[in-house]
């Protein structure tokens, strides 16, 4: 899934503040996994804002949604018929999310509700953790199905660096280091000779360094 | 009379480009630069152009500052961040090199090397910001520097953008003014009227604009540039002149001379000539120019 952070209220007060009536604007998917766009926290944001315009006597009309997915036109077209009347939205999915919604609804500002962070997990409740950096040539056969892009602070492609110290990774004693992790997750496969094969240089030309991607597929288009 | 001088006394100043080799045999290098020993104000080393991989500009510059020649050394945001770029602009301080110029350098994509990952941790005016702080004595993180850099600064400018290409280009020559560019170096000029009116809406007393006249080869390349490069225009007559000369290097030759000679009759600061392959012809083309 995508993790995000939700934003400091500040920062979303300071984008709105002199509007009227705003529509706050949640995702089902990703971000409620994460617990930081979902209905509940469109809904803890959506208060917290009518507290401090209240505070600061100001009128400000704030109404909340919550879209089974924004990163989808069927999704995003139920609310055709509401979002003339708001002068501004906030929305709580992810960055994907937000310019969707903003290329549906062109004379409608939308502003980001949340940071976006990565591809990631939950490792445990309240712990997100990137797992895939999206580099277009998953090299996950050869690594023991763990991501040196993703994991390695240097995206080392053929084992550690010489910082790896008892399984932790040299920037941070609180990081495992990921090629402690492929090693031991080789041994436990009975694969370690796979460790020996060496992998090519990395082409980073299907990555983001290679320019904005796309994805079409002929076998599929309407 | 360096480079900075001459730029700031209003004379005319001819730069020539020469592209470092791909290799370790600096030999041809060396020898066209001397070739026009004298007759330049300083040699502008790329940066690996068109992204292919070639000697670093900043090796480039450093060889021929020690066989005596001056040199305008490109800093490049695509394949260093800031780190590395802080790094080579101070070494290149110290080893004598005082013109720079800032280049965001063409995508990795088109060049030979396309499986390689970009850096731009700076962007263009990042870069030129960066050049202006290290010249106030500090880096980016702020901490003091043993002895300030100080470079004549430069950059680049798209003649040929057009409607609100134009309009962005030259707010951003006005950024680039204020963060301490004093030349830009322009894309290969071929159509002069198109030029002038360009340069009408820049205050040259500002800043220095410096054409590119690029020594076109052959009918057939001219056609090429005019068709693919989005900025660049060569006008037909120029096209059909070298079709019909008998000798067609020697017709590319006086096209560029004669260029040259127009520029400085219209009182631009100097010109930049990119020879592309032909470095040898530089002299003729020099002599054609009158220069
Ligand atoms: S909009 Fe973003 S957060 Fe919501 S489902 Fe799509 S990808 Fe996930
Ligand atoms: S190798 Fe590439 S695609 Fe595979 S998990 Fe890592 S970043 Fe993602």
């Amino acid at each position: 899934m995508i993790v995000a952070e939700k934003k400091p209220i500040e920062e979303i007060i300071e984008e709105i503040k002199d509007y009227k009536k705003i529509l706050i604007a949640g995702c089902n998917e990703c971000v409620t996994v994460c617990e930081a766009g979902g209905k509940k926290e469109v809904g803890v944001l959506a208060s917290a804002l009518r507290m401090y315009f209240i505070n600061n006597g100001k009128k400000m009309e704030i109404d909340e949604v919550t879209l089974e997915r924004q990163c989808d036109h069927e999704y995003l077209e139920e609310i055709r018929n509401q979002i003339g009347q708001y002068d501004a939205v906030v929305s709580l999915a992810c960055g994907v999310g937000v310019q969707f919604m903003a290329e549906k609804y062109r004379r409608i500002p939308i502003y980001p509700g949340v940071n976006t962070s990565f591809m990631g997990v939950t490792e445990e409740r309240g712990v997100w953790t990137e797992r895939c950096q999206g580099c277009g040539q998953c090299i996950l056969a050869r690594t023991a199905s763990i991501c040196p892009i993703s994991r390695c602070a240097k995206r080392l492609l053929n084992g550690p660096c010489g910082g790896s110290t008892n399984g932790k990774c040299e920037i941070s004693k609180d990081l495992d280091c990921a090629w402690q992790l492929i090693i031991d997750r080789l041994k436990e496969l009975n694969r370690l000779d796979d460790y020996e094969k060496l992998l090519p240089i990395k082409d980073w030309s299907t990555e983001r360094a290679g320019g904005p991607r796309k994805v079409v597929r002929e076998d599929v288009r309407l | 009379m360096q480079l900075n001088d001459k730029i700031r006394s209003g004379q005319f100043v001819v730069l020539g480009e020469f592209e470092p080799p791909k290799g370790i045999d600096f030999g041809g290098f060396l020898k066209n630069a001397d070739l026009v020993k004298g007759r330049l104000d300083a040699v502008v080393v790329p940066e690996m152009a068109n992204g292919v991989l070639k000697a670093s500009s900043l090796g480039g510059c450093a060889f021929l500052q020690s066989h005596g020649t001056e040199t305008v050394l490109q800093i490049c945001h695509r394949d260093r961040n800031r780190l590395a770029l802080q790094a080579d602009i101070l070494a290149a301080s110290a080893l004598g090199i005082s013109n720079v110029m800032a280049v965001p350098g063409d995508d990795i994509r088109f060049g030979d090397h396309p499986q390689a990952r970009a850096v731009n941790d700076l962007n263009l005016l990042d870069l030129l910001q960066l050049l202006k702080t290290l010249q106030e004595g500090k880096d980016m993180a702020g901490i003091e520097l043993a002895g300030k850099p100080q470079f004549c600064t430069g950059s680049l400018l798209n003649t040929g953008a057009s409607g609100g290409l134009l309009d962005m280009e030259l707010d951003n020559l006005d950024q680039m003014i204020r963060l301490g560019v004093r030349f830009v170096i322009t894309t290969p000029v071929f159509d002069i009227h198109r030029f002038q009116q360009f340069i009408k809406r820049i205050n040259t007393l500002q800043v220095a604009v410096i054409p590119t006249i690029l020594l076109l080869k052959s009918a057939g390349m001219a056609r090429y540039i005019d068709r693919n490069m989005k900025h660049i225009n060569i006008p037909p007559e120029t096209i059909r002149e070298i079709q019909k000369a008998p000798d067609k290097p020697k017709k590319c030759i006086q096209i560029a001379g004669e260029l040259i000679r127009q520029l400085k009759a219209l009182g631009m600061a100097g010109v930049m000539i990119s020879t592309v392959g032909w470095e040898d012809k530089l002299p003729q083309v020099l002599s054609e120019a009158k220069l």
